[in-house]
């Protein structure tokens, strides 16, 4: 990494930016089929009505509400590594900061989606909106889910504006080595930017005030998603640690987003210089701290399940560890705390197979715990007589796995046509490492 | 230079380690009159908000210095090494937890009353051996760690210290790679800060959560070993700026490291926050009754709501306001008073949280010069133990270390 | 100044070089007008004299802003019909500083993006004498001479490693 030159590193990026070989597009259109399932899907539960997903009475929040916490905890890590690394000073965030933050503003997009979804009359989604109406009315500023829409629109803006900001000086690189329509294209983007120390002062200040904000933002995004179930009283859910609880399993979940994605970036675009093993290492280090924190949280919360003497809260956690959803929840416990402490291993988290396949199971894990919380608490509340099933539609399949196509087309469409690592902090970096 | 801190103190040389070794012990005579007198639970409280609270600033200091090492930050080395002094403190932390044995019957409400089959968990016995095992490992690890770390730091041609001379004899029968001591240091550093949280949390539960074994919360563990991390960095800041502006010693540190110490600072304070306002946010919006009497008596009735707001102003908003821009951090005089607000505001926090399960009707302001005494006995323990490591080792006052970090 | 001077691109390697560059050019009487770098640095910075950035005022207007809009908004919506929802108290602080908090951060990121363009000075038309070498990995540094001495000035540069273009500007 230390005889990585700055020229070096621009033919590296810049190269990945050449015209695609049919292989990509095909790819590409593959995943664009998956998107047209998502949306024509969506089309037919509004024609339709909710009905065609799995939710009823007593689960009225399905795969939606699941998928909704699911892209908007991976969207987390984008920001821990471009924010909260930046402002640890940690050296190996800067390989990966840019395909990190571009997948937070992706998945924030994705997220975004599944309220929407789920609303079911999508056309008064204005209602949750402070809009003056004929009828005087306002939304309920106490109610979580619209601490939701503040918390998740201000997520979006600020991730998208900071992701912009940091490209401006990669598009003038871009610029500067174009010709014709892609020089026009990035000159515009780059709005005449030249590198001038004035424009560099102000740039480094700006961009370390947005990384001091988007950090708490961060924090408080997620705290507000957990806040969906935590300020009710349904039992399982209603618990104070769910705010850090969430925090620290959306991080897990996006590093293990990022391993995923990194994997194949590096090798089809020959980022092994740059996205060295050791970049790998560090995402897989602090997958186990998470990985403990979250499993802290699950110990946590079944001691004080038997301390707080509630009945209800003991039959609330014994039945999501032996009720019908028991497979959902020890797949959760698995794959969240106990696999990821192979990383413990130098052996295996510098090999790159055993890290992609603890990446995916890091996910599933993820994705079962909002299974369980969801589900699991909602299905078996208060009232015996009361207590209900769900199964996820294949209806509720199809959107997911539509979803989940629309994430990797944006991020493919992004890859091929954008420098998806940041050279201007890469040279940082290098320049960092040379003179300290 | 170093010789000036071991030798006696020269005429006009402030004899601090005999003031605090005095505080001490009045301290102690003071806590055993009172603990003899009409009200002892009175004084086992006292004694118990200044354990927890001194106990925390010690690991929350020491966890800077593993923190430091684990994340291979390169900024804070000489910081480091006064860090690990509050490490001087666990010892004495673990006897003065022994010694609450004795006062169970005023220390525990739950003694006696029914507690619908929580008594396997809430008995004495059980308590004291699962926090005492716990304490021994997370102290363990510590030295051990300490051990380590200080293979780096001293300096082999001096071995005028009783410490010293034990831990060269050690050393010589060791391994000399520093690869391989550095490689332990990071282990050891991991395992003490997964040790501390847990210990810390089971602490949090049991010595004081449970104080009113009818309410729960499970932030309340992540609360406490947050509490002493915040504190903590707080302490050693302190303790730095001390250094740095006393004349008699060559510890030194720049304003850049001073920066980057308030920063943190500035960060735990907003976490603290964070975590205090979570758990209170999730109980007052669930209005459950046996979840909000808790709250309800330690922030919206008198006498208990004044503390809790002083709590707060001291340990959030101010450093809130006045952290936020850079400057302010820079000053060492500045700092230290920040941060023995927050650490005065923290023993309020304790007493807030503790004071009434002990006290049941509250005429008069419930802190008097009983309090304060002992409180100040405390104080002068600690400081006698963290003076008495940096006099073992007086070269991590000289701002030259070696490898390591 | 109604002289004309001719300006110097110097292309420098590494940011020593650059920075002994522009050490002498000073010393030696002439200006500094500009340096272009491919990556922020503080030396430069300081060599050049610049002012500290002003952005975190934009910023800090801007969370302020944010703060008090979104307790008002919330404080607003509830006081339209001064229901009891939920059982809780109609202007509620605690839930609403959830509110204020996300506006904060929001309206403070407006005020930095505003305040990036106003000080970066974005969007701009590029410079005439900026030389796309420097976003690869030169540093240019641009130096100011009356035309009489812009040859002197072109030696000066070649002799400390640059390689030199010149631009004519009349101030």
């Amino acid at each position: 990494m230390s005889q990585l030159t700055f020229e070096e590193i621009n033919t590296t990026v810049l190269k990945t930016l050449d015209k695609p070989t049919p292989g990509y597009w095909r790819i590409v259109a593959l995943l664009f089929t998956g998107v047209l399932v998502l949306f024509g899907c969506w089309g037919y539960q509004i024609v339709n009505g909710l009905g065609v997903a799995g939710m009823n009475t007593p689960v009225h929040w399905g795969t939606y509400l699941i998928n909704f916490v699911f892209w908007v905890g991976i969207a987390h890590s984008g920001t821990l590594i471009s924010a909260i690394l930046f402002l640890f000073r940690a050296g190996w965030r800067n390989p990966i900061a840019r395909a990190a933050e571009t997948m937070t503003v992706f998945a924030v997009m994705i997220a975004g989606i599944y309220p929407m979804i789920h609303l079911g009359r999508l056309w008064v989604v204005f209602y949750m909106l402070p809009l003056p109406n004929q009828r005087f009315l306002w939304p309920n500023f106490q109610s979580p889910l619209i601490f939701d829409i503040v918390a998740i629109s201000t997520y979006f803006t600020v991730s998208s504006l900071f992701w912009f900001t940091g490209l401006i000086p990669d598009f003038a690189i871009v610029r500067d080595r174009s010709e014709g329509m892609r020089k026009k294209i990035f000159g515009f983007l780059a709005m005449g930017w030249t590198g001038k120390s004035g424009q560099w002062l102000n740039y480094s200040r700006g961009y370390l005030l947005f990384a001091a904000l988007a950090a708490p933002l961060v924090i408080s995004v997620h705290s507000v998603v957990s806040w969906d179930f935590a300020l009710g009283v349904t039992p399982g859910w209603h618990t104070t640690i769910f705010a850090p609880y969430f925090v620290a399993g959306a991080i897990h979940s996006g590093l293990a987003m990022v391993i995923t994605l990194m994997i194949p970036l590096r090798k089809l675009f020959g980022y092994e210089k740059i996205i060295t093993i050791e970049v790998l290492e560090s995402v897989a280090k602090t997958i186990i701290f998470t990985g403990l924190i979250v499993g802290f949280a699950y110990g946590t919360e079944l001691f004080i399940a038997w301390y707080s003497g509630s009945s209800i809260e003991q039959e609330s956690f014994w039945w999501r560890a032996f009720g019908t959803y028991a497979p959902q929840y020890w797949i959760m416990v698995v794959c969240n705390t106990v696999i990821p402490l192979a990383f413990l291993f130098k052996k295996v988290r510098t090999h790159i197979v055993a890290l992609f396949v603890i990446s995916i199971f890091v996910n599933i894990g993820m994705w079962m715990e909002r299974f369980v919380i969801i589900i699991g608490s909602v299905a078996h509340d208060y009232l015996p007589n009361a207590w209900g099933f769900f199964a996820p539609t294949l209806f509720e399949f199809a959107i997911m796995f539509g979803a989940f196509c629309l994430f990797f087309f944006l991020f493919l469409l992004f890859a091929k046509h954008l420098p998806s690592v940041s050279m201007t902090e890469m040279k940082e970096h290098v320049h960092h490492r040379s003179h300290s | 230079m170093n010789s000036a801190i071991t030798e006696r103190p020269a005429t006009g040389r402030i004899p601090i380690f005999s003031i605090f070794a005095l505080l001490a012990g009045a301290g102690f005579i003071y806590f055993i009159v009172l603990a003899a007198g009409s009200h002892p639970e009175k004084a086992w409280l006292v004694f118990l908000i200044n354990y927890l609270l001194f106990t925390g600033l010690a690991l929350g200091a020491v966890v800077f210095s593993t923190m430091m090492h684990f994340t291979k930050a390169q900024w804070s080395r000489s910081l480091s090494g006064i860090a690990e002094s509050f490490a001087s403190f666990f010892p004495v932390s673990f006897v003065l937890f022994i010694l609450m044995f004795l006062g169970q019957e005023h220390l525990f409400p739950w003694i006696g009353e029914d507690l619908h089959g929580k008594e396997i968990w809430l008995n004495v016995p059980f308590l004291f051996t699962r926090n005492l095992v716990g304490f021994l490992v997370l102290y363990t690890l510590g030295f051990a760690y300490l051990y380590h770390s200080l293979w780096f730091r001293l300096d082999r041609g001096d071995s005028s210290t009783f410490l010293k001379q034990i831990l060269f004899k050690l050393w010589k029968n060791g391994t000399t790679d520093p690869e391989k001591i550095k490689r332990r240091m990071t282990f050891l550093a991991g395992w003490f800060m997964f040790a501390f949280a847990i210990v810390l949390a089971l602490v949090g539960f049991d010595l004081v959560m449970s104080m009113d074994p009818h309410w729960f919360s499970t932030l309340f563990g992540a609360y406490t070993f947050v509490k002493a991390i915040y504190s903590g960095f707080g302490a050693l800041i302190i303790l730095a700026a001390f250094l740095h502006l006393s004349s008699s010693q060559s510890f030194t540190l720049t304003s850049k490291q001073f920066r980057d110490a308030g920063a943190l600072f500035f960060g735990f304070s907003l976490v603290w926050g964070d975590f205090f306002y979570c758990q209170f946010l999730v109980i007052w919006y669930g209005n459950i009754p046996e979840e909000t009497a808790y709250i309800i008596e330690r922030t919206m009735v008198q006498p208990w709501s004044t503390f809790a707001w002083t709590i707060f102003i001291a340990c959030f908003i101010t450093p809130f306001i006045l952290l936020l821009s850079g400057k302010l951090k820079e000053f060492p005089r500045f700092m230290i008073v920040m941060c023995s607000l927050v650490i005065v505001g923290f023993w309020l926090e304790h007493f807030l949280l503790l004071a009434p399960n002990y006290l049941d009707s509250v005429d008069t302001f419930p802190i008097g010069l009983n309090e304060v005494f002992i409180t100040i006995g405390f104080l002068g323990l600690f400081a006698v133990s963290i003076i008495t490591y940096l006099r073992q080792f007086p070269e991590l006052l000289n701002g030259e270390v070696g490898e390591g970090t | 100044m109604s002289a004309e001077t001719t300006s110097i691109m110097g292309l420098f390697e590494s940011e020593e070089e650059a920075l002994a560059a522009i050490n002498e050019i000073k010393e030696l009487g002439w200006e500094v007008q500009e340096v272009h770098s491919p990556i922020p640095s503080e030396k430069i910075s300081a060599v050049l004299k610049r002012k500290k950035s002003k952005i975190g005022w934009f910023t800090l207007t801007g969370g302020i802003t944010g703060f008090i809009t979104g307790f008002s908004v919330a404080i607003f919506a509830a006081t339209r019909w001064n229901l009891i929802v939920g059982g809780k108290p109609i202007i509620s602080w605690f839930p609403f500083f959830v509110i204020a908090f996300e506006l904060t951060i929001l309206f403070a990121v407006f005020g930095n993006v505003v305040g990036l363009l106003t000080q970066v000075g974005l969007p701009t038309k590029q410079d005439d004498t900026y030389d796309p070498v420097c976003s690869g990995s030169f540093y240019g540094v641009l130096a100011g001479a009356k035309p009489e001495e812009s040859e002197k000035l072109k030696d000066f540069l070649q002799n400390k490693g640059a390689l030199a273009s010149s631009f004519s500007q009349t101030t």
